[in-house]
């Protein structure tokens, strides 16, 4: 319902604001020549057509206006598939949707496979002419099986039989299915029917396992038919299956046929046997030569006209169940696009676009179902908050040492085994946190410690990046000094730290901060020292003439000015460190959303891979929007300089 | 406006027939296969016997792991993924994919797939409990993560109390060597060197053969490819069994085995002893009633995926 409307929505907007920008243009009085600034200004109707086009294609492609407007279509379409299924096997003998007869092109390729070891076996250097003379008697005698097949005079009564009763079985069906109460189902299998529908549930119901919290996609498309439609393709399916079987089976082979091929394997296995250990490359030609055969006698090989009124049956059955299929073709067509559902026996699945790319209806209930502390993602929320006590923060703080230096020994046990503690035991427990003191809240869970990470990796790359950075720009020592340090692992990307972090600083959060801090480092660097190197001569001697001291000057007048680089650094850095979180937390990791992303590509759930793009993309903006709020408020001075 | 339109409309036709004409007949079978894997067809892959059995030019693809075999059978790049990992596949069909097991690669003691705990940690089978509240690597969704799960049983130890880290093996037996984690799950023989370094399996090859801990590969074919070339998928079986029958009479080409997995023919070796190729008669009865079938219930597979028709029995 909801998809229904924002559908619309979306199309009246896009149409609504195109034409509310044609208009303007007409009405709109403009002087600004081409090329003048002023024309790109305004166009807010502009933004909602852009991302309403995305989120329509988005829509569209996942196929969401299929299930928001034809709910029933994907069942109808998987028992529509079904029957492709199960005609699959028996189309592809004909040229239907082949170019030719699937015997024609077998005979095609062995005719060509038998050329080939002829030649082979003609210029070989290891055979003796005797050996090439009796060979070559096997290929033609493996020539000669295949007029044995094709010859309308030699083929059994007994196969011409059984393919005119599959024919009359495949007309029987037509007819049968072009009645309307086609397949005549019982008052009985039709509340059987209902029952296992309604406990199947609808198209790409998601639940939560339960025990685990995992979440799992219990049902892609339903399987059971649930439309009058969808029945009558289903029954007609499980009849062409059996067919189809039954086809498979059959074997056009007549006496004639038989006799030749016993007779040449026979030959073939004395000659083989004949042979001793020295001449082992005719006998493995004889062996190439009697697997040909047995592809031919496997083959379903056919007189050329023996088949022509079941390729018949076959063409009209397909053309009727085309034709019943009726509005339901027009929506596989359209709201269906790049892909369709496909049957593959058990199972109905979405193939195309539609599977790895998840509706966005489909989309949002996961993330609302995520989103609950007590699903998350493997047993951890997407982001919560743990009540946790003061004194774990005291016990990080204080070094745990410090017990240590106190005089005196830590308390042991008495016979009674009782442990009477003593003030350097207590000491322990104080500078360990192991003490109650209050509760505070703390968040905790994926995004948190994503955001922790990036928010870390940032301070630290600012600590250490901006003052070094300004020092690089101010002084020839440090210049000199670092810079061909900071040159050289600054155009290194990230991510080929990687394999090298978790044997160096381990799999903890260390590690990760450690890459973010590397990304962000050389970008302060880079900005702190192109912002000190920047400031005007000017300035600095006005500040010296008027009597300001070095550190006045750096603080008043280099600081200041480098300030709007140092924040415009913030921001690429930023955008960089996201980038790598990604993969720092693809290396090791029990948290985060990189984490998140790269279990769920294991398991294929293309809408928790989603849902983390958009958390990222979401938490990338969120750092933007407010980075820009502080530039905006701490240097008003930005571009007056 | 109108030219813009109109590209508009020829990139959104383009983009919905785009998937519906990549069909065309077999002229080429694609094959995964895995390096430093042995198993005797593949010297029938060296030889290209296979071409010569099938009739059409047989292209062989290596992959590094399971998952990636099934994305690429789904995007219509592979018929036949030969020795995929029974997890992945597991994992495959659950998220609905149409592909469908006909055959048994080889069934192995989990010699290369274990878990070793450190030396450091003290931890063996009979403390194993101690593993809980204690950091874990776990290669999630492979073969590893099942003998894992196996292992926890035997040895009677939570998987939920544990902290478990997602680490490819590689770097799983690197975090165990720098002591971040006290367990280490993995597969492959360079990690599992670098991890018994310095710890010890928590269960032997022996013991976990004992406890039914086993792995297995699996032959695994896209349902499309079944239907339309039953015949050339009977061949491939057949010619892999061959292989299999040549292996066990001791009578296959190790030099050519050992070219075509890129492995040294004493590593080779080692590690094909490991390997149980079965006949036909015993891939049927793992697969109706056997070893694979309960695997497949343990992890609670959907039932149908798979097809003994093609066995050359």
């Amino acid at each position: 319902m909801l998809t229904q409307v924002i559908t619309i929505l979306i199309l009246v907007s896009i149409v609504g604001c195109i034409l509310y920008g044609r208009r303007l243009i007409k009405t709109e009085k403009v002087d600004a020549v081409f090329g003048n600034p002023e024309r790109a200004k305004g166009g807010t109707h502009w933004i909602i057509v852009g991302s309403s086009a995305i989120l329509l294609i988005w829509l569209y492609y996942s196929w969401d206006i299929a299930k928001g407007f034809y709910p029933k279509s994907a069942n109808e379409l998987c028992q529509v598939a079904k029957i492709n299924e199960s005609l699959l096997g028996l189309k592809y003998q004909f040229p239907i949707e082949e170019r030719e007869f699937k015997s024609t092109s077998i005979i095609k390729i062995e005719n060509k496979n038998l050329q080939k070891i002829t030649t082979e076996i003609k210029n070989s250097q290891d055979l003796s002419t005797q050996q090439k003379k009796i060979l070559v008697g096997f290929i033609n005698k493996t020539g000669q099986l295949i007029p044995l097949l094709t010859n309308d005079n030699l083929m059994e009564n007994d196969t011409k039989d059984k393919i005119k009763q599959m024919t009359d079985e495949l007309k029987l069906l037509s007819s049968n299915f072009k009645k309307k109460n086609y397949p005549f189902e019982t008052e009985v299998e039709k509340n059987e029917r209902q029952k296992a529908i309604s406990e199947e549930g609808g198209w790409g119901i998601t639940t939560v396992r339960s025990g685990t919290g995992s979440i799992e996609n219990t049902m892609e498309v339903p399987l059971i038919p649930a439309t009058n439609r969808g029945l009558k393709f289903h029954a007609a399916a499980e009849e062409l299956a059996i067919i189809n079987d039954k086809f498979f089976k059959l074997r056009n082979h007549n006496p004639q046929f038989k006799n030749s091929i016993k007779r040449l394997k026979e030959d073939i296995k004395e000659y083989r046997k004949s042979l001793n250990d020295t001449e082992e490359i005719a006998s493995a030609y004889a062996k190439d030569i009697v697997k040909i055969a047995r592809r031919i006698e496997f083959a379903s090989i056919y007189p050329p006209n023996a088949l022509n009124e079941m390729q018949n049956a076959i063409i009209e059955f397909d053309n009727l169940q085309k034709s019943e299929q009726g509005d339901l073709r027009l929506i596989d067509i359209l709201l269906f696009p790049a892909g369709t559902i496909v049957s593959s026996g058990t199972s109905c699945s979405e193939q195309g676009s539609g599977r790895w790319l998840p509706k966005p209806s489909d989309t949002l209930n996961k993330f609302i179902l995520m989103s609950k502390p007590s699903v998350g993602y493997k047993n951890i929320p997407l982001l919560w908050i743990d009540m946790m006590d003061v004194s774990k923060i005291v016990g990080f703080i204080l070094p745990d040492w410090l017990a240590d230096i106190l005089p005196g020994e830590y308390p042991i046990h008495t016979k009674d085994g009782v442990v009477k503690q003593n003030f350097k035991g207590q000491v322990l427990k104080v500078v360990t946190g192991d003490f109650k003191l209050f509760k505070i809240p703390v968040p905790y869970g994926h995004i948190w410690d994503s955001f922790l990470r990036v928010f870390l990796g940032l301070v630290f790359g600012i600590l250490i990046g901006v003052p070094l950075g300004l020092f690089m720009g101010l002084n020839r020592f440090a210049k000199g000094f670092f810079d061909p340090l900071i040159e050289l692992y600054r155009p290194v990307p990230p991510l080929a730290w990687a394999p090298l972090i978790i044997s160096v600083l381990g799999i903890d959060n260390t590690g990760k901060v450690f890459l973010l801090f590397m990304v962000s480092l050389s970008i302060m660097i880079i900005s702190a020292r192109a912002g000190a190197s920047g400031t005007q001569l000017s300035k600095i001697h006005a500040a010296h003439s008027l009597g300001a001291s070095k550190k006045q000057i750096l603080r008043y007048v280099i600081f200041p000015n480098s300030l709007p680089e140092i924040l415009t650094g913030i921001r690429v850095a930023v955008g960089m460190c996201w980038g790598t979180l990604v993969a720092a937390e693809f290396l090791a990791g029990t948290t985060g959303i990189g984490f998140v992303e790269n279990v769920a590509k294991k398991y294929f759930q293309y809408e928790v891979i989603w849902i983390t793009i958009f958390i990222m993309g979401m938490l990338g903006l969120l750092f933007d929007v407010t980075l820009r709020k502080i530039i905006d408020k701490t240097i008003p001075w930005r571009g007056k300089g | 406006m109108k030219k813009i339109i109109s590209f508009l409309l020829g990139c959104f036709v383009a983009l919905n027939l785009s998937i519906t004409a990549a069909n065309s007949a077999a002229n080429e079978v694609r094959v995964a296969y895995f390096l430093e894997w042995p198993s005797p067809n593949l010297e029938d892959m060296q030889k290209k016997n296979f071409a010569k059995a099938l009739g059409v030019p047989v292209k062989w693809t290596n992959f590094t792991n399971g998952g990636a075999m099934t994305d690429a059978m789904l995007a219509g790049d592979i018929d036949i993924s030969y020795s995929q990992g029974l997890v992945p596949f597991i994992n495959a069909v659950k998220s609905k994919a149409p592909i469908k097991l006909v055959d048994i690669a080889m069934e192995y003691g989990m010699g290369g797939t274990t878990c070793v705990t450190s030396n450091a940690s003290g931890i063996t089978k009979a403390n194993a409990t101690e593993l809980e509240g204690k950091k874990v690597a776990v290669p999630l969704g492979t073969m590893a993560e099942y003998v894992f799960d196996e292992s926890m049983k035997v040895v009677g130890a939570d998987r939920k109390k544990m902290d478990i880290i997602q680490m490819d093996p590689e770097e799983g037996a690197a975090a165990l060597v720098s002591g971040d984690v006290v367990m280490a799950c993995l597969f492959g023989g360079n990690s599992i060197k670098a991890a018994t370094a310095v710890g010890s399996r928590l269960l032997t090859v022996q013991e976990a053969r004992d406890a039914g801990i086993l792995g297995i590969d699996i032959t695994s074919v896209t349902t499309k490819f079944m239907k339309e070339n039953p015949g050339m998928l009977r061949t491939f079986i057949e010619v892999t069994h061959e292989a299999n029958a040549r292996y066990r009479a001791g009578k296959s080409d190790m030099n050519s085995m050992a070219k075509a997995s890129e492995m040294k023919v004493a590593d080779m070796k080692e590690t094909l002893g490991g390997f149980k190729f079965l006949t036909p008669e015993e891939t049927k009865q793992s697969m109706e009633k056997g070893n694979l079938d309960a695997f497949l219930r343990g992890m609670g597979t959907p039932r149908g995926n798979v097809d003994t028709s093609f066995l050359p029995l």
